[in-house]
């Protein structure tokens, strides 16, 4: 040990400082951090942000009031234009239903935007992690934004062994009924792409579409585990399309009609002044149905704790291990609109649609109570997804066939016996 | 039937425990620090880089006797020059100031091991060497790994290059060694 070897420290180390506070700023060792968290001002910072935002919301939806009875003059307003320049009303339908058209395609695609990163942030928080925290602005609101834009760079992989043809056509085939199927799904008072009455049996027909897309990933990947799967998501989703539409039985009963709109405006009113009319307070039927309906939905959208058909562990990624760049992101989207789906769907069975909880509350506009109940029901999505471990194969059967079934069978004589009841 | 029931239940209640602990979790500060800009200060007994105080040292050697890797080392210094024998009905001279009474102290982090037998030897108070709280111990060739005092350089580590003895300042940063650290 020469001198000429020895360097210098290149940071003070020097402290003479006895008993020095510690900095403003100073993270401790975070299980002192929870023993009193509201004396961490950076915690008291989150929760007035959180409250803000919630206010905030409000705030605006109130302001900008409901948007569903607007609509009707504005179209009178256009008819009236094309009276007077001598174009046929039929065109100004044509362009009314694409712009509707338009901004319902935006919903599932500002959806998975907002979705994914609003899971990896829950993820991270259950896991008391942070998540992304640096692109975008504020806590990596722009994470999903730099995420897709790297997926479209990305280059597209079609492997040797693979179909070429099917394996193009599958991500086509899953995203295309994701999008067409909330055509009858109301996003709030008067907000409905397609007021149809049968919109509870298209829902669930046109869904049930992507499970198609799925197996065809899935054997034409050229790959066992894309093969097993598809195979997987198959009988899963079969299965759990029975449970699911039974589910919604009683409450169709209830309603008597398949329009979701109406269904869901058939809710409105409350009990003793304060508890709302919604199906999921209808003793015993509702809650039953809505549990059915919640499990089945999550099976359904292929979500952990039901996510055999990718189990990352046991088959590397499932139907979509061959996929890359945005095939890939387009068999996430779907999932994502599926589960935005499923979550309308619940709110407009389930809770009322667009009604407030509470009658002061309604002051604010239905499609705001039609969003806050959406985001919170999939709010529940994301925690399942970060509580449960996966189902085994055949347990995720046995559940299904031995336990959701019947018991969604018995609740339909429950809606029968509660609806005479009634009457 | 009643055991159904009762699995059915139980199945149940437990789910919503689970569901119970991640929703507690979540609503809890997370663990994780943004570590550039935040960092988590360890508790006052953690062992970590060993710091140095040459005004406080005396150069007993003790610390280089109880290192049991052998990487501490240093020199005393040679004795402050006595003063003049006083003459005849003037006052004696005052003491010329005693400086630093070592030459050059070195430790080489390569070696060390932690153990913390230089600190619990060193007969000063309080310590002249310790162990701080960083833990930001980062090197890039093993003759940066052995970090030295010599006389004339400024407190230990404050020396960018002992040519310009300019002390670097912290600047944005929270440091470790701001923390309280001595005993």
């Amino acid at each position: 040990m020469t001198e000429e070897t020895i360097k210098p420290l290149s940071e003070p180390v020097y402290n003479h400082a006895h008993g020095r506070l510690l900095l403003p700023g100073t993270r401790y060792w975070p299980t002192d951090m929870w023993k009193s968290p509201w004396s961490l001002p950076t915690y008291r910072r989150g929760a007035a942000v959180l409250a803000g935002l919630i206010t905030g919301g409000a705030a605006a939806a109130w302001f900008v009031g409901e948007i569903g009875p607007r609509l009707a003059p504005l179209y009178a307003a256009a008819e009236a234009f094309a009276l007077s320049h001598d174009i046929p009303a039929f065109w100004i339908s044509v362009v009314w239903t694409f712009i509707k058209g338009a901004i319902l395609l935006l919903a599932p695609l500002v959806n998975a935007l907002f979705a994914v990163w609003w899971e990896r942030k829950i993820s991270a928080h259950i896991q008391s992690r942070l998540g992304p925290m640096y692109v975008g602005w504020w806590h990596g609101a722009l994470q999903t934004l730099a995420d897709g834009i790297k997926l479209f760079l990305k280059e597209d992989i079609i492997p040797d062994c693979a179909d070429k043809l099917v394996h193009t056509l599958a991500p086509i085939v899953v995203v295309i009924p994701a999008i067409i199927v909330f055509a009858p799904v109301p996003f709030g008072s008067g907000l409905v792409f397609a007021d149809i009455d049968i919109g509870t049996v298209y829902v669930f027909a046109v869904g049930g579409v992507s499970v198609m897309g799925i197996i065809m990933a899935g054997w034409s990947s050229g790959n066992k585990f894309s093969l097993l799967g598809g195979l997987r998501s198959a009988a899963q989703l079969v299965s759990y399309e029975l449970p699911r539409t039974f589910a919604v039985l009683p409450v169709i009963m209830l309603a008597g009609t398949l329009n979701i709109a109406e269904i869901a405006s058939s809710q409105a009113g409350y009990w003793g002044g304060f508890v709302p009319r919604w199906f999921i307070f209808y003793p015993v039927v509702g809650q039953v149905a809505f549990i059915v309906f919640l499990i089945a939905s999550v099976a359904e959208t292929n979500r952990v704790p039901f996510d055999i058909p990718e189990a990352e562990s046991e088959l590397v990624a499932g139907f979509n291990t061959e996929y890359s760049g945005m095939k890939f992101a387009l068999f996430f989207l779907s999932e994502f609109a599926y589960v935005l789906l499923s979550c309308l769907l619940m709110a407009s069975f389930f809770f009322g649609g667009g009604a407030a909880p509470l009658p002061f509350l309604d002051f604010l506009p239905s499609w705001a109570w039609f969003l806050s109940k959406t985001l919170l029901l999939m709010f529940c999505f994301l925690w399942f997804r970060w509580t449960f471990p996966r189902f085994r194969v055949d347990r995720l059967m046995d559940f299904n066939w031995k336990f959701l079934l019947p018991v969604s069978l018995l609740n339909i004589a429950a809606g029968g016996l509660l609806i005479w009841l009634i009457s | 039937m009643k055991n159904y029931i009762d699995f059915v239940a139980d199945a149940s209640w437990n789910t919503l425990k689970g569901l119970w602990v991640t929703l507690k979790f979540l609503f809890l500060p997370s663990i994780t620090v943004q570590y550039p800009t935040e960092k988590i200060v360890p508790y006052p007994r953690f062992r970590g880089m060993l710091a140095y105080d040459a005004e406080l040292c005396i150069a007993c050697g003790m610390c280089v006797r109880a290192c049991p890797s052998r990487c501490i080392a240093l020199a005393k210094a040679a004795p402050p020059p006595a003063p003049p024998p006083a003459a005849d009905g003037q006052p004696a001279a005052p003491a010329v100031k005693a400086g630093p009474k070592i030459e050059w102290y070195t430790i080489d982090y390569g070696r060390c091991n932690f153990c913390g037998l230089c600190e619990e030897s060193c007969p000063t108070k309080p310590k002249a060497v310790w162990h701080s709280l960083d833990y930001e111990a980062v090197f890039s060739t093993r003759e940066e790994m052995v970090r030295r005092w010599k006389r004339g350089d400024g407190p230990w580590g404050t020396v960018k290059r002992s040519a310009d003895a300019q002390p670097s300042a912290i600047s944005d940063q929270i440091h470790i060694q701001d923390m309280p650290v001595r005993k």
